[in-house]
């Protein structure tokens, strides 16, 4: 599919009934997860998991009036248009599809982990025992051969949508302009360019994005660009040259030596 | 006293050993980690396992990070020399190393006395316990950073951590060819602990000064053995 796709959720849409999480499993054959042993709370799991990549968070939350919130938020992949994962990873196994999807290539992760540590969203998961990164990949599969994602095709309250990026940004708009007359703070997340190029996972945001635990500016690290044009060659010039030198300097006082013998 | 006549006591036995333990923790960590810094090394990873060298990693860090924590328990007096030279330096260590490169092609210009470490090995000395320190606070950042430090700053430690592992390496490589090739005379000090009085007064003739003016060895014997 060549055409920019996105995928919107309308939290305020949301009823936080986990069909998503549910499909995400079905689809991508992953086991049930019972990480989280369950203590009387709302949220089925702590954190996104190497088998759960989709994942309903359910905060509670009293604001300054005494008033008490559901926080509900669909978190995974955000599938950034700068997409820190791919730009860091040493055996480039993560790539982007021209619908956007980011997506890990297992047969070449090595489990490394610097996906994790990059990402500004903290996403990927290391399962380990393949000692393979893990996540969303926007189900590329699916939506190559013109299906939706599975988790918006369960979604019964349309609170997630999905479509190509013009349509779902258009989307947005209006949302937002419905979510606004009841919540003064909502806003889109990722809809437009920010520090990681925009996201393909994008929100309409009733509350500011702290709320849901999301960075409120979250950034592709500079880091990566030191690492990957300077770090690593000039790592490699250092220590090519220096055993380069050495191995001359050798050479040279044989010759020297058989001179002076 | 010298050893067998000849030999010059120079290290306790302990700090040899510190000295080895991290020679090979750091080489080992080098090895295991290469994949991700070159991608010519992928082999590593297809021979051994990915998650193997990984582990072995972590193994060797435990080691490489215990290693200067055993040596300022059981080598005390060593690591203090150490410590102590490394942040003094003259300006007979200045002439030194101005003097230096003529060495490498062979030469031998008139070098003033050097202390128990030469200003070249003071200035290892300081490279190698920056780069340590750096690769230690990162990768301990990378391992157990996760949840505690945000990835914002997390993120830096990648480059960090790989640009202080090819510092190291590169001044390693420097420090074995000078010990094997050009003075292997020097090899004896971290196998033995000791290393040839000839060697000693010729390399580290103002610290053979000291010894003779406390008493730890005397003249005759340098100029017997030397």
């Amino acid at each position: 599919m060549a055409t920019e796709m996105a995928m919107l959720h309308d939290v305020a849409r949301c009823s936080a009934c986990r069909a998503c999480m549910v499909a995400c499993k079905q689809w991508h054959d992953l086991p049930a997860d019972m990480s989280t042993p369950f203590k009387g709370q709302y949220q089925s799991h702590a954190d996104l998991t190497p088998t759960t990549w989709n994942l309903i968070k359910m905060n509670e939350r009293t604001d300054a009036g005494g008033r008490f919130h559901w926080d509900f938020i669909k978190f995974q992949c955000m599938h950034c248009a700068k997409p820190a994962c791919m730009l860091g990873c040493p055996e480039h196994a993560i790539s982007q599809k021209d619908s956007g999807a980011v997506v890990i290539d297992e047969a070449k992760c090595v489990g490394c982990g610097y996906c994790r540590t990059n990402c500004p969203f903290n996403v990927p998961r290391i399962d380990p025992d393949r000692n393979k990164s893990t996540k969303c990949d926007l189900c590329f599969d699916r939506i190559e051969h013109g299906m939706i994602p599975s988790c918006a095709k369960t979604c019964t309250a349309e609170a997630i949508n999905f479509g190509t990026k013009a349509a779902m940004t258009k989307l947005a708009e209006e949302r937002l302009k419905e979510v606004r007359m009841n919540h003064p703070d909502a806003q889109l997340y990722g809809v437009h360019p920010n520090g990681v190029g925009g996201t393909h996972m994008m929100y309409v945001l009733p509350e500011k994005p702290e709320v849901y635990g999301l960075p409120a500016n979250p950034k592709t690290p500079e880091s990566i660009d030191l690492w990957r044009d300077y770090i690593r060659p000039l790592g490699k010039i250092a220590i090519g040259g220096a055993a380069a030198g050495l191995a001359g300097l050798m050479v040279l006082n044989k010759l020297i030596g058989k001179k002076g013998a | 006293m010298l050893i067998e006549n000849r030999y010059v006591p120079r290290h306790q036995k302990s700090f040899t050993v510190c000295h080895w333990l991290n020679a090979i923790s750091f080489c080992m960590l080098f090895l295991t980690a290469l994949p991700l810094y070159a991608d010519t090394f992928l082999f590593l990873y297809n021979i051994f396992g990915a998650k193997t060298l990984q582990y072995a990693h972590r193994f060797f860090a435990v080691i490489f990070i215990a290693t200067p924590i055993i040596g300022l328990l059981s080598a005390r007096e060593g690591y203090a020399t150490m410590i102590k030279e490394g942040f003094s330096f003259g300006r007979d260590d200045l002439i030194f190393l101005l003097k230096f490169p003529f060495t490498l092609f062979g030469m031998h210009p008139n070098m003033p006395k050097q202390g128990f470490y030469n200003g070249g090995e003071k200035i290892h000395i300081l490279l190698q316990g920056a780069v340590g320190t750096v690769l230690a606070v990162t990768g301990l950042i990378l391992w157990f950073g996760n949840g505690v430090i945000d990835n914002s700053i997390r993120a830096w430690m990648i480059p960090l951590h790989s640009i202080a592992a090819a510092l190291g390496l590169a001044a390693a490589l420097s420090h074995i060819y000078l010990a094997v090739v050009q003075n292997p005379d020097s090899l004896h000090g971290m196998t033995e602990g000791s290393i040839n009085a000839r060697y000693a007064v010729h390399h580290h003739g103002a610290w053979v000064d000291e010894l003779i003016k406390d008493g730890k060895v005397t003249k005759q014997e340098i100029e017997r053995a030397a």
